[in-house]
């Protein structure tokens, strides 16, 4: 369990707000923060970290006491079990992707770890190329890389995937399942995508104004749990096509699309980008196996 | 439909489907599976879910709720209906019909409400349906989704 009490002033855009945060996080899982911009979930993360001193609070990983005000224990970063990845990345450009991961390594370190993440990150062939090479996507699996090879404890990932394109963005959720899976780590993610909760998250944490307004697994925290449909997914409106008095709505859900039929008068509520619920009764779809 | 506009706000909004506004007035579970009556006015309305007071708290008598329905399950019928498979049929009057090449969409009202209903603009024909005609509304149990 990791536990974090934190308080902490903040200055804001309109001005001074107190973050106040209190959360149990299971380890071994991926916690999602959300919520607007400026609410202070990047200074969780930064606070977790070591890089910002809570102005009071408790924060402990397992046993191990990270950060406690009462009893003046504040762990500098380097002495916290933790890889942090964030939306640019960061990378060495005069080291090759190899060259990245072996500075990350720890002396107590066995170097065999770093073939071990070059596979599972699907690095093999791009191991001896410079970051100039790499795409965006590229160059992000190689920073998020880098972080696990020190074999953080805790995994703080600060909107790490928001700058790529959506195709770029499924394919490193993937990979992020992949190695929380293989190597156990507590994740905690700070992002918007919706559908990125959806897939990755065990537990989300909602932040506004410094406080946390909504917890639970995505479907409590997003979903209309009090509607009693079986057949719920969560997408995005990316096509609105009019049709007598009909709608066409294309929902992008993951990375597969759906139209629905929806009444003209939807085209006055919904528009591009939109995210929404598309439920339906239970009874109503069929399944195939497919061979 | 669930909307985020500004990232900020979540909130429903359930646009064009038909809602009638109720209250639970009989919980039958067997497994599974349980089917609910809901009282709006003088109608009762019935929906089956894959669900029970268990696995959702909000079935249970007296509870208000809304039953949810799309115009495009709601079926309609004209003349004597008794003979009729479906649990739920509402009596009303077309109010509005508008009728595009291949589908129409008849606006009905009746005592609990109006209902919307899309069907094809050749059954629209072969009822011999036009504004203020009486008409059944019928809709199948499995096709009524609630919402509280």
């Amino acid at each position: 369990m990791i536990r974090i009490e934190i308080t902490k002033l903040l200055k804001g855009a309109q001005g001074p707000f107190t973050l106040s945060a209190q959360m149990d996080v299971n380890e071994g899982g991926i916690t999602v923060l959300t919520g607007p911009s400026g609410a202070g979930k990047t200074s969780v993360l930064r606070m977790i970290s070591g890089l910002m001193r809570p102005d009071a609070g408790i924060i402990m990983v397992g046993d191990d006491t990270w950060f406690h005000s009462g009893q003046k224990i504040n762990r500098p970063p380097q002495k916290r079990a933790i890889g942090y990845v964030f939306q640019e990345y960061a990378l060495f450009p005069n080291m090759t992707v190899r060259q990245n991961l072996k500075f990350a390594l720890q002396k107590s370190q066995q170097p065999s770890i770093i073939d071990e993440v070059i596979e599972i990150m699907g690095l093999v062939r791009l191991q001896d190329e410079k970051p100039m090479n790499l795409s965006g996507g590229q160059k992000q699996r190689v920073a998020l890389s880098r972080a696990i090879v020190q074999m953080p404890k805790v995994l703080l990932l600060d909107e790490p995937l928001s700058a790529l394109d959506r195709a770029m963005r499924i394919q490193l959720q993937d990979y992020l399942h992949e190695i929380q899976r293989s190597y156990q780590m507590s994740v905690i993610l700070v992002t918007h995508d919706i559908s990125e909760i959806f897939k990755l998250a065990n537990h989300v944490v909602s932040i506004q104004n410094g406080v946390i307004v909504n917890a639970g697994t995505p479907q409590e925290v997003f979903s209309d749990h009090n509607l009693a449909g079986k057949f719920q997914f969560t997408g995005e409106v990316v096509k609105l096509e009019t049709q007598d008095f009909l709608m066409i709505i294309t929902v992008l859900i993951g990375s597969q699309t759906i139209r629905v039929i929806g009444d003209q008068s939807e085209h006055r509520e919904l528009k591009i980008g939109d995210h929404v619920l598309v439920a339906s009764k239970a009874f109503n779809p069929i399944i195939r196996k497919l061979s | 439909m669930l909307i985020s506009n500004s990232r900020k706000r979540w909130f429903f909004i359930f646009t064009a489907v038909n809602r009638l506004q109720g209250v639970i007035s009989q919980v039958q579970t067997d497994g599974h599976l349980t089917i609910l009556k809901v009282q709006v006015k003088d109608q009762i309305l019935s929906s089956i879910l894959i669900d029970s007071p268990v696995t959702n708290p909000i079935l249970k008598i007296g509870a208000p709720i809304a039953a949810i329905f799309k115009e495009t399950e709601v079926i309609i019928g004209r003349g004597d209906v008794s003979n009729i498979s479906l649990r739920n049929k509402i009596k009303g009057r077309v109010d509005q019909i508008e009728s595009g090449q291949l589908l129409a969409r008849l606006s009905i009202q009746t005592n609990i409400g109006v209902i919307n209903s899309v069907i094809t603009a050749q059954a629209v024909k072969n009822l011999n349906i036009s504004v203020g005609d009486e008409v059944w509304a019928m809709i199948k149990t499995n096709e009524v989704m609630v919402s509280q």
